[in-house]
């Protein structure tokens, strides 16, 4: 699945599901979100991607990590480490402060998904071991 | 290198960004630390959400270098905070992420940062410069002076970081200086009375 058809589908997903099953109409959410009620319906089909910035608010409203929006494959067992290393030198911050910068460094770490900044893995086509 | 030779070894650092990057007052502005942050290619995000004690990060990773700015500060803090963070880059970026907050003030890495900023806004030499102008001589400096010294020269360098730097220097006592938290309301106080404008007359 590719980072479009994963947005769209953790998005609608969330919605449904949304206050244990009870569901969130989309012209609710885009209330919610503060956008035009079909935005939300584009975002589900995939017809528009959400900026990095919309997927921040969406999981900030939704209350889950900015990273289940993005593809498992394109995070990367390195990447998610990186994060987790990064974040345990900072664990002497105040909780309300460590949660806020672990956002703000899954922010960053999404932006560099959306950028294509995502370091190349071993392994992949064209690597060095065919 | 001990920790003495390490600090003097960050000032020396701050002059050389001075030179460097053409900035000859103690009026540092943000503009200007954005211009050099772009000459490094160190990437700024001003989170848009509030931190109870954080000020800001500094991040390197596999994405590049990225200094992270809490929500709110206000012009002089926060260029205090980019010329601190722009300290990690030089020297810290091997850590991946430096924080900035009350918790871990005390440490070498973090002193070295705020003495990094203090001297890139003002360096030791400008000030000594502008204390021998003013004729102030060494444990002379009085919360006046300094309200005086921010208002001639426009320093970015907040009061906080002017009374560290002259009771360091010698130009005041210890903690005369350090120890005031009221510097908005002595600058009310020692700042020459606002003239209103005499309303126009209307002619007739």
């Amino acid at each position: 699945m590719d980072l479009l058809e994963h947005i769209a589908a953790t998005i609608k997903d969330l919605r449904v599901n949304y206050n244990s099953g009870e569901g969130l109409s989309q012209d609710a959410l885009a209330k919610q979100l503060k956008v035009a009620p079909n935005t939300i319906s584009r975002w589900e089909t995939g017809t528009y991607c959400p900026s990095v910035t919309d997927v921040e608010r969406i999981s900030r409203f939704f209350g889950v990590s900015m990273m289940a929006f993005m593809p498992p494959e394109m995070i990367g067992k390195e990447e998610d480490e990186n994060l987790k290393a990064l974040l345990r030198t900072a664990r002497q911050l105040h909780p309300a402060d460590l949660e806020e910068l672990q956002k703000y460094a899954e922010f960053r770490r999404a932006r560099g998904i959306y950028q294509g900044k995502t370091r190349p893995k071993a392994g992949r086509k064209g690597g060095k071991h065919k | 290198m001990n920790t003495q030779q390490y600090y003097e070894d960050l000032k020396l650092l701050a002059r050389q960004v001075r030179a460097e990057h053409g900035l000859t007052s103690p009026r540092v502005l943000l503009g200007d630390l954005r211009r050099i942050y772009a000459h490094y290619g160190i990437e700024v995000d001003e989170w848009p959400y509030r931190f109870r004690n954080l000020r800001g990060a500094f991040i390197n990773d596999d994405l590049g270098a990225t200094v992270m700015l809490a929500k709110g500060l206000p012009q002089d803090p926060m260029v205090f905070t980019m010329a601190h963070e722009l300290k990690h880059y030089f020297r810290d970026r091997h850590l991946g992420i430096s924080y900035c907050d009350q918790s871990n003030l005390k440490k070498s890495l973090e002193i070295g940062a705020e003495i990094f900023a203090a001297e890139l806004l003002f360096p030791d030499r400008d000030f000594i410069s502008h204390m021998s102008a003013m004729r102030i001589r060494q444990e002379q400096c009085l919360p006046k002076t300094l309200i005086e010294l921010k208002r001639k020269t426009g320093t970015t360098l907040s009061y906080a970081g002017l009374a560290i730097k002259a009771e360091r220097l010698g130009y005041a006592p210890s903690h005369s200086l350090t120890t005031i938290k009221t510097w908005r309301r002595l600058e009310a106080l020692y700042s020459p009375p606002v003239r209103r404008p005499t309303p126009a007359r209307f002619q007739i």
